[in-house]
Formats: structure tokens, C-alpha cells, sequence
């Protein structure tokens, strides 16, 4: 699809709203700002961010929530509150599916190490420090398997 | 010394390797685990390994900052090369692939620029013949 450049302004737009979790607007509401069925703005964001509205807003506050429990002393209700959930357990079920572990869980891992937040931080450089030499290998050395053995050898 | 890697920031590799290998048609050349969820994810272009393009995680917020700053301006983050740019608008935009500029004439070259779905715009090119 051809996306003309002032419908992707206000998807741009839509998207930041959806971001924004104090700002609880309806689908239908972000469509009808954006100028567009709601049927055309679900399929065209979707093409341009690769996640439905619905599914960035649940990210956005699944990610607030993270940021909440691991610097906040509020409560797990309160948080949940917050991030714009009115039932605990959707949240707590959500947040359990989405990042592995339940909401007090969390809390408990990172709050004790609150650096750890900013390590996911590195560079694909500082990666390559750290790969196996298979990483290295081209595709002449592939189509010859005993190259590789040699050069680990 | 010569280029050989070049890394782009993605909002999800999961998300990234699927668009990049089964929509543009890059081929998956490395995958290795990189430290929590991130994994080491480069794609080459078929039957070459000239250039690696390494689909890095944004978590860094200054990369993600970097990334939307350049896609709400409409400026692509980089530009593949492509033989026939008609060929390939006609092929992404059926497979689902949105555009922000179709085929434009540009001088010598004409350039085309598509969403990657993982927060970049990407542009085509078909150099002059």
C-alpha cells in the first residue's frame, strides 16, 4: 500500500497516543482523528509499525508497568491502576505472559539490581567481542566443512 | 580493510528476521545468543556474503530515540540496492509492504521508500542502467 505523506503524519501522531498511557483513547476515537475508517487505520498502522493499536498500547503499558515496579515503591495494584488496567488479575496474567514472570516477581529481580535496566545498552561491537567463531566464518569456508575445524584446530 | 558489516536498529528481531527474510527475501546468515533476549541476527543478500546487515535490538533509548526521529521526518535509515525498482514495488506492495514514496525519478537514479515494520524507513534504488 501507498501511505500519502499526511495520513503518515497522523499515523505517526496516532502512534505517540497510544504510547502515552494517560492518554486512554478508543480505537475508533484515533481513527476518527486520523481521518480514516477504523477497519483503514488498524490495517494501515499495521503495515507502517508492524503491531496493531491495540497490541502497542498493551506493550506500552506492560512496559510502563516494568519501569514502575522496578523504580517505584507502589503497590502492584496501584501500578497496575496506573497503566491504565482496572482488573489486577488481566494485569497480572498479561504481564506474566508477556514478560515471563508476575508483576511482584519482576519487582523483586530488578529492584535489586536496578543497573541491569541499562545493560541491554551494548553495541552490535561490543557483541562481536563475545561471539563464537562460527560467527566469523564466510560461506566459502560453509561449502567446505572442514575448514572451519581446521581453523578452530 | 574493507566494509563488511553494517548494523540497523529494530524495534523487535523476532518481528525483523521474518520481514527481512520472507517479505524482502535477505537470507538469516547468523544467529547466536547475545546476552539476555538479544541475539547476534545478520542477513545477507541471497547467494552473497559481501555485506552483513546486523538487525540490532533498539533497547538502548537513545537508539530508539535516533530511530523515531529519523521515521517521523520520513528519512530512511539506509537504501538497498535493486535491479528493477518497478519489479519490486509491484512484489512488496502486494505482499502487504508500506510505502511512503512510490518509484520516483531522481536524477539518474530512481528511488522508492518502504516501512521495515521495526521502526525504519528503508529506501530502494535502481541505479542508472
Amino acid at each position: 500500500m501507498l501511505i500519502q505523506r499526511a495520513t503518515f503524519r497522523r499515523l505517526c501522531r496516532a502512534r505517540d497516543l497510544l504510547t502515552e498511557v494517560t492518554e486512554p483513547l478508543s480505537i475508533a476515537e484515533l481513527a476518527r482523528r486520523a481521518g480514516m475508517s477504523q477497519f483503514h487505520f488498524i490495517r494501515q498502522f499495521e503495515a507502517l509499525f508492524g503491531t496493531t493499536p491495540h497490541q502497542l498500547r498493551m506493550k506500552a503499558r506492560i512496559d510502563h508497568a516494568k519501569r514502575m515496579l522496578s523504580s517505584d515503591q507502589a503497590s502492584v495494584t496501584t501500578v497496575c491502576m496506573d497503566v491504565g488496567f482496572a482488573s489486577l488479575g488481566s494485569f497480572s496474567s498479561l504481564f506474566a505472559r508477556r514478560v515471563g514472570m508476575s508483576p511482584s516477581e519482576y519487582r523483586r529481580v530488578h529492584v535489586q539490581v536496578p543497573d541491569q535496566l541499562l545493560a541491554p545498552a551494548h553495541s552490535c561491537f561490543g557483541v562481536l567481542a563475545q561471539l563464537p567463531l562460527e560467527a566469523f566464518r564466510n560461506f566459502g569456508e560453509a561449502t567446505h566443512p572442514g575448514a572451519l575445524q581446521d581453523s578452530v584446530r | 580493510m574493507r566494509i563488511k558489516l553494517y548494523s540497523i536498529f529494530v524495534e523487535d528481531q523476532a518481528r525483523a528476521i521474518d520481514f527481512y527474510t520472507r517479505v524482502l527475501g535477505f537470507e538469516k546468515k547468523q544467529d547466536f545468543p547475545a546476552g539476555g533476549t538479544y541475539r547476534w541476527l545478520t542477513v545477507v543478500a541471497k547467494g552473497r556474503d559481501d555485506l552483513e546487515l546486523s538487525l540490532e535490538p533498539n533497547a538502548n533509548p537513545a537508539a530508539k530515540t535516533y530511530q523515531k526521529a529519523l521515521f517521523d521526518q520520513g528519512i530512511p535509515c539506509t537504501a538497498f540496492e535493486v535491479d528493477n525498482l518497478e519489479a519490486e514495488y509491484a512484489r512488496l506492495k502486494a505482499a502487504g509492504v508500506a510505502f511512503t514514496q512510490p518509484p520516483t525519478q531522481q536524477g539518474p537514479v530512481s528511488t522508492a521508500v518502504f516501512s521495515d515494520t521495526c521502526g525504519n524507513l528503508i529506501q530502494l534504488y535502481q541505479p542508472p542502467r
